[in-house]
């Protein structure tokens, strides 16, 4: 028996099976014929269902998975900015808390002296730029302190920012005495960390590690404030000493310092 | 010749039919008259094709018989092909085998209509004793057709004429 005469019999029964199902009528109405039909079909409309729902929750997870990204990424950009913003608080508030110990005990501080912030600083050259609050014109000359001690004077003040000549600098000149007043001398800014100590006489009595501090002599800073502390004394045939020592302030990490306009020299100069 | 068979079925049709009619004794609507057809179609041709004949009868069956068109169809050509195969392994012509086949034939042809209609919800009561009825009364039919086609009847009474004229 051929597979063609397997064929057209199996094709000639179904035929017929389907036109005797095409006269039966339904319990529901309607023929057999269409009850099969939805028979068949019902499993495959389902399915067809049940995917389709399928496709349309996982798009709306996947729409709703890169929602949850986006908010996740915004918001651990927003507690890295948080982050980022309680540290800079913190760093300011130790740094205002440090000024206010700074300020606070002394009179001669407290009335009129003025917080900036440090927002740009050269070492090299010796200049940095700070920042205030409110706007002031600050005097040529004007004393700038912090915690650590003498940082430097006003070079230049255009509303909030102000830049100053730290004590490092090349040019820079401050009246230094020892805290028993029995030595002075002129520490000299030499470009780097470091500064010279002009014109201390050879029989004075000074070691490493003592403490210089302003003596006002120089009619820029107010006496007393820290200035630099001894790193090297050495003799030499000169008449003086050679005396070598580093600013008290941290010159490296300030951030915060105290403008004492009311130090500031009478007006009778000016920017050479 | 095949004008002839046509004509020669539909009255064994309206025989079956004239068996059920009410008067009729209960057991001659175990006959299947039309089994003859199929039984000689697979004992006595030659040459074996796709059992349409088989299919048009079947069809007639439900026509005049049947509560839907299209079951018959099935069992009859179901019921050919069968006794096809049967006659391809069968080398028996005699009476008996006339007889034989229409038994296996009324058994396929019951058997594979009430298979067909199961599924439309059409399927009624079958006993083995109706089978068994329906097989040997239309096995019975079938025998007494082979005989009188292995008698020859015809040639007699040609025979008996020529004889009559001498």
């Amino acid at each position: 028996m051929s597979r063609t005469y397997v064929l057209r019999t199996v094709l000639v029964w179904t035929l017929l099976e389907l036109l005797a199902a095409l006269q039966v009528p339904a319990v529901g109405g309607g023929p057999v014929l269409f009850s099969w039909l939805r028979t068949l079909i019902e499993p495959v409309a389902m399915v067809a269902r049940g995917s389709v729902d399928l496709a349309v929750d996982l798009g709306l997870g996947a729409r709703g998975l890169q929602r949850a990204m986006v908010e996740n990424r915004q918001m651990r950009i927003d507690l890295e900015t948080l982050r980022a913003r309680q540290m800079l608080l913190q760093a300011d508030l130790a740094a205002l808390r440090e000024i206010g110990d700074f300020a606070g005990p002394d009179g001669e501080f407290g009335a009129g002296a003025l917080v900036g912030r440090c927002t740009y600083r050269d070492l090299i050259a010796g200049t940095m730029e700070i920042r205030t609050a409110r706007s002031f014109i600050l005097a040529y000359d004007t004393p700038v302190v912090s915690a650590g001690g003498l940082v430097g004077r006003v070079m230049r003040s255009e509303g909030h920012r102000h830049w100053l000549q730290l004590l490092t600098h090349a040019a820079a000149a401050v009246a230094v005495q020892t805290d028993d007043s029995l030595v002075h001398g002129l520490a000299l800014g030499t470009g780097s960390n470091a500064l010279t100590i002009a014109y201390v006489p050879r029989q004075a009595e000074l070691e490493r590690g003592a403490l210089l501090v302003t003596s006002g002599g120089d009619g820029i800073y107010p006496p007393g404030i820290p200035a630099a502390r001894v790193t090297r004394v050495r003799e030499s045939d000169e008449p003086f000493l050679e005396v070598t020592a580093v600013p008290t302030a941290d010159l490296h990490s300030i951030r915060m310092v105290l403008i004492l306009p009311k130090w500031a020299p009478a007006p009778s100069g000016g920017p050479p | 010749m095949r004008a002839k068979i046509a004509i020669l079925a539909t009255v064994t049709l309206i025989l079956q039919r004239a068996l059920g009619m009410p008067g009729m004794p209960a057991w001659c609507g175990h006959f299947i008259l039309p089994m003859i057809w199929i039984v000689a179609a697979s004992l006595v041709r030659k040459e074996r094709h796709w059992p349409y004949e088989a299919l048009l009868l079947g069809l007639a069956w439900d026509l005049l018989f049947g509560p839907v068109v299209g079951p018959g169809g099935i069992a009859w050509t179901a019921a050919c092909l069968s006794l096809y195969g049967l006659a391809s392994v069968v080398a028996d012509r005699s009476p008996r085998a006339w007889a034989a086949f229409g038994a296996v034939g009324a058994v396929v042809v019951i058997l594979v209509q009430r298979l067909a209609v199961m599924p439309l919800g059409l399927a009624s009561f079958l006993t083995f004793g109706q089978l068994v009825w329906s097989a040997a009364l239309t096995g019975l039919w079938c025998g007494f057709v082979g005989m009188v086609l292995a008698l020859d009847l015809g040639e007699h009474w040609r025979a008996y004429q020529v004889r009559k004229l001498r």
